[in-house]
């Protein structure tokens, strides 16, 4: 027998992505005014004459499926080419899906992953301060400010952003990935461009983010602080500030992890629209682009990176988290004898 | 609370407080009084108490839940928690000629008081450990929050694990879910000990483990305390267990100190209605059966403490005086150590008397089960599998195996009450669950009336009781029934919810009728109030009825009681344990009780006629009917069982377990031939290699044993060599595996 949580995980983690793959590939099939259409009219309309065989060429060079082949030979050829890093040919850009994806990625991750450190960093330190002063008029008043951020969608606070900082006041860029006099590499100005382009998409994030964790973490925090190892902590003479750090923060982090590797996938999705108000081209502004010009092979890559981001995000949060809380990873399955 | 009964009371406790008052006390109480304000009112939870700790005695705090005794040990301790307020004065002896007043000290002196000098230990030891860091580091975090030398400290803290007999290195490395309840208990002992305190207070603090366990760490405790010149508070609710442990028994009842006196002179003199009453009401193995009977009434209300004398409600002497004013302390037999706060201390032992000779014959009990069995095991083996935890490198490994039951066959007839008595991690709630069919069990069979109970689950063969008749048949209580009521229905909606299921035929007026008779039945009167309210508005007591009322509404033939009365108070584990025999008469029922606690088990399974069972590692080693086990146990871990159950002797001092190692061994891994082997006081090398078993040996059909002690001269045990377990290492060698083992207790 082998140690069944890892395997079951992983088998879990490699068949969701294949779901996807072979949701994907049905898609492309099955939906009307798919792709083969589209490439047939495109065709038609340039030439006149329809040649079966030019369209079914055309469409496998976007698609890396031929329509005239039986069905098992061309999910065989697509699962194939998808393995082998080939996710066909943008219609829209007329460039390889793959390469728009390896160009826009880094911006995405870029933007989600500070818009994650510090929606938490703030969320988590906010709520922790609350806890501790609980009740009081500082205490009212952020949960109040928490609640009524974190019901703003972001997309609204997006556009507030753009049209007052970006349109009216001019301080913050409307587009763009980096200013265009910098040179792209490790130097300041380069590091200096990019943050400044980023700032607006990173803070409607995290203004309309952080409230709901600063809650959970107030909530857990007020948890752990009636526990009862941390009354004979206090009894025991341990200094304030290791009681907050190590017994109270550690504690009320932890069932905060697993969140955060989800809202991972949570931002990646939100990039969509979020990098379409702020004409930020990562992966987001991409999949609404295909999605506008039925760019079947640019938007189904697109939606392949998103949901292997969220797919490798969980399956990361659940193997790491037994090295993170001792007591997981042991006492799940345990029954009671 | 008036205010002149308040006046009165104090004065009458100045007027004669010298009584309680010692010749070198370590710390002296004086009116302390800790008060919460409520919206109801003022909540009273330690009521102007006056009481000193003599030096290095061994002082025991009894009273029942809510009686006041953690505010009083918290007390100690300033560390009574908001909002609670503390008045009164606390004075500390460090030595007789100095004297600090602990509520005076500033915040730096009051830390350095806080462990250094008095530490506490408290009930959840699982709790009171940070769950995310090692035991290393509480200890390694106290010495340096408290400026002492680390690398001495740390000796210290190994000493002291040593000489609660764990294993320093492996214990300090452990996270504390990785230990089992009784070794995390130790190591909060050592961890309170760590830095060398004069004083130890100890809030319930084996209340969470099984008899075998409190017993050893007592045992444990009175070396300690030798040895490291401590005083000791010990504050239970269990007046036996303290009995042989503690020099002095302070009583409380309704927030302030009832009788405190000599231990033994307590024990063989109590004056105090209330102390006299509580001893009555504690099963033990000596009285006889028909001597227990619980107290009446309920303890009072922090706001609304009874004028007078507090317990006058309950106590059957009280009279107009008692109503009217509190009663000073008096000194019994002349005696200045031994006082009772009661104006009829000297008529309580003609009127409540006690019998505590043991010669009184055990009445025979004759039980009225039927021949033919309900529910029938056989051979039946329960193994679960544990995932081997070694991270990401281990995922080739085999899960170990824990063998929970191994190879147990048990009747149950009709009628009949079987009690099943064993340490946390035997199996017990394991073989019970595998009774009622809640549990499947990996070999073996498990019927119903003759019917296969997982063929019929499975649909194999001809079926002839269907397992949703079946299901219906063996039903089960909790252990903690506030967990088993569902916290947002009310008691109604819990109870009508089976009926509703299974009695399609019953309106709803015919559903509302049984549900108020039983409320009825049971003593939950008026039974309309009782079915509109939710289970937190119930104490204790009352919501095992109502899970006991759910389980007989399905008209079962088997009921799981699985520890059903260890969570509730001493008091009135013997009254909800006489209305389920009660019950059992009118419907016909059986009990597979499952305790592990001997003499709870003793008078369930006395009262009916029934069995005891023994269980140790997923074997039953000894059977039988229950006055039999208890006065003639013949299994050697039945009779380390039997002493774990502390009787009320205080002449027998707290002697060493007749056990050789104190934590049960790991049953991933179960030792070879007899399980008992490693612990057992009477193992022989024979032992080692093979297995004794229930069936073989010459006994009578009634009182099985597995042990070959019971076989005849001729087994080659009798020729062989006892087993040496001289090196004090052997104590915990086979028992240092058993951490995986959760406390299921």
């Amino acid at each position: 027998m082998i140690n069944s949580y890892y395997v079951q995980r992983t088998a879990q983690a490699i068949f969701t992505v294949f779901a996807v793959i072979t949701i994907t590939f049905v898609l492309i099939r099955q939906i009307p005014g798919g792709p083969t259409s589209y490439v047939r009219s495109q065709l038609a309309q340039q030439s006149g004459s329809v040649d079966m065989e030019q369209i079914n060429t055309l469409v496998e060079a976007y698609t890396n499926v031929r329509p005239d082949e039986p069905l098992y030979v061309q999910y065989f050829n697509y699962i194939t080419s998808v393995a082998q890093g080939d996710l066909g040919t943008s219609m829209y850009y007329s460039t390889p899906v793959s390469e728009i994806m390896a160009a826009a990625v880094p911006w995405t991750v870029f933007v989600m992953s500070v818009s994650l450190v510090l929606t938490f960093g703030i969320g988590i330190s906010l709520g922790a301060l609350t806890a501790y002063v609980e009740g009081s008029r500082f205490d009212v008043g952020l949960t109040l400010i928490s609640i009524f951020l974190n019901s703003i969608p972001y997309y609204v606070l997006a556009i507030i952003l753009v049209y007052a900082l970006g349109y009216q006041l001019d301080w913050f860029p409307i587009g763009g990935l980096v200013g265009g006099d910098v040179t792209v590499g490790l130097n300041l100005g380069f590091i200096a461009s990019a943050i400044y382009h980023a700032a607006l998409p990173i803070a409607s994030f995290v203004v309309t983010g952080f409230g709901i964790q600063a809650l959970t973490m107030r909530g857990n925090s007020i948890r752990v602080l009636g526990e009862d190892y941390i009354r004979v902590a206090r009894l025991r003479g341990i200094p304030p500030s290791e009681i907050a750090l190590q017994y109270v923060g550690r504690n009320a982090i932890l069932p905060m992890y697993t969140g955060m590797m989800i809202s991972i996938g949570f931002m990646f999705g939100g990039s969509i629209i979020m990098e379409e108000i702020f004409a930020y081209p990562g992966v987001g502004y991409y999949m609404f682009r295909a999605i506008s010009a039925s760019d079947y092979p640019l938007m189904m890559g697109a939606f392949l990176i998103i949901t292997i981001a969220v797919v490798l995000g969980i399956f990361v949060a659940d193997l790491t988290y037994g090295k993170i809380d001792p007591r997981a990873g042991q006492g799940g399955n345990r029954e009671s004898y | 609370m008036s205010d002149n009964s308040f006046t009165g009371r104090s004065e009458a406790t100045k007027a004669d407080v010298s009584a309680i008052q010692v010749d070198d006390p370590i710390l002296e109480m004086r009116d302390a009084s800790v008060t919460f304000d409520m919206d109801r009112g003022e909540s009273r939870v330690l009521d102007q108490v006056n009481l000193d700790v003599q030096r290095n005695e061994i002082l025991g705090v009894v009273g029942e839940s809510g009686s006041g005794k953690s505010m009083f040990a918290s007390a100690l301790l300033d560390a009574v928690v908001d909002p609670g307020t503390l008045s009164g004065d606390i004075t500390y002896h460090p030595d007789p000629d100095r004297s600090v007043d602990v509520l005076d000290l500033s915040p730096e002196q009051l830390r350095e008081l806080r462990w250094e000098e008095i530490s506490m230990v408290f009930q959840g030891a699982q709790s009171s450990f940070n769950p995310t860091t090692t035991i290393r580091d509480h200890f390694e975090e106290t010495i340096e929050a408290h400026n002492y030398d680390m690398a001495q400290g740390m000796a210290h803290a190994r000493e002291l694990l040593e000489d609660l007999y764990l294993e320093p290195d492996r214990v300090l490395d452990a996270y504390p879910h990785e230990l089992s309840g009784g070794m995390q208990q130790r190591a909060l002992i050592a961890l309170s000990l760590v830095l060398e305190p004069n004083v130890l207070v100890m809030d319930e603090p084996t209340a969470a483990l099984d008899l075998l366990m409190q017993r050893s760490i007592l045992s444990l405790l009175n070396d300690l305390q030798e040895k490291y010149d401590l005083t000791v508070v010990f504050i239970t609710h269990d007046l036996p267990l303290v009995a042989g442990l503690a020099d002095r028994l302070a009583v409380m009842y309704a927030f302030e100190f009832a009788e405190v006196g000599p231990a033994d002179e307590i024990i063989r003199n109590p004056t105090h209605p209330y102390t006299r009453s509580l001893l009555k009401a504690v099963p033990n193995l000596d009285t006889p059966l028909q001597e227990m009977q619980p107290i009446e009434g309920m303890a009072p209300d922090p706001v609304d403490v009874p004028e007078g004398c507090s317990y006058h409600p309950r106590c059957p002497l009280a009279d107009d005086v008692c109503r009217a004013s509190n009663p000073a302390y008096h000194a019994v037999d002349d005696s200045d150590d031994h006082v009772a706060a009661c104006f009829h201390w000297e008529q309580a032992s003609d009127v409540l008397s006690l019998t505590t000779d043991g010669e009184t014959e055990h009445a025979e009990i004759v039980g009225k089960q039927s021949a033919d069995p309900v529910v029938s095991l056989t051979d039946v083996d329960v193994h679960f599998e544990q995932e081997a935890d070694g991270g990401l490198l281990s995922i080739f490994d085999d899960p170990d195996l824990v063998h929970a039951v191994d190879d147990v066959s048990l009747d149950v007839y009709e009628n009949d009450v079987v009690a099943l008595v064993g340490e946390s991690g035997c199996g017990k709630t394991t073989l019970g669950k595998t009774s009622i069919a809640a549990q499947r069990p990996t070999g073996g069979s498990v019927t119903y009336r003759e019917q296969d109970v997982w063929d019929a689950k499975d649909g194999v063969g001809d079926v002839e009781t269907p397992f949703e008749a079946i299901r219906r048949s063996l039903q089960m209580v909790h252990q903690d029934p506030g967990g088993s009521l569902n916290p947002n229905r009310k008691v109604q909606a819990s109870l009508e919810a089976p009926l509703k299921h299974w009695n399609t035929g019953m309106d709803a007026e015919d559903r509302k009728e049984r549900v108020f008779s039983m409320l009825e039945y049971v003593g939950m009167s008026p039974p309309e109030d009782y079915a509109g309210r939710y289970p937190h508005q119930l104490s204790g007591g009352e919501q095992q009825r109502v899970a006991l009322i759910r389980a007989l509404l399905m008209n079962p033939d088997l009921i799981l009681a699985d520890e059903a009365v260890s969570a509730l108070d001493v008091s009135l584990r013997v009254e909800v344990m006489d209305l389920m025999l009660e019950l059992q008469d009118v419907f016909d029922t059986s009990y597979l009780f499952i305790s592990h606690n001997l003499s709870n088990a003793r008078y369930f399974a006395g009262n009916a006629g029934g069995r005891i069972g023994v269980m140790y590692l997923g074997e039953i080693v000894e059977i039988g009917p229950a006055e039999e086990i208890i006065a003639n146990p013949k299994h050697p871990y039945t009779k380390v069982l039997k002493w774990s159950t502390a009787d009320l002797e205080v002449d027998q001092d707290v002697e060493e377990p007749p056990i050789s190692s104190i934590d049960i061994p790991d049953p991933v891994d179960p030792p070879s031939g007899c399980r008992f082997h490693t612990r057992c006081p009477e193992a022989r090398e024979a032992c080692a290699r093979q297995q004794p078993s229930l069936d073989e040996h010459a006994s009578d059909d009634e009182h099985r044993v597995a042990c070959f002690r019971e076989y005849d001269q001729s087994h080659e045990y009798w020729e062989s060599e006892p087993i040496d377990d001289g090196e004090s290492t052997d104590l915990f060698a086979d028992g240092s595996d058993a951490a995986e083992i959760e406390s299921d207790d």
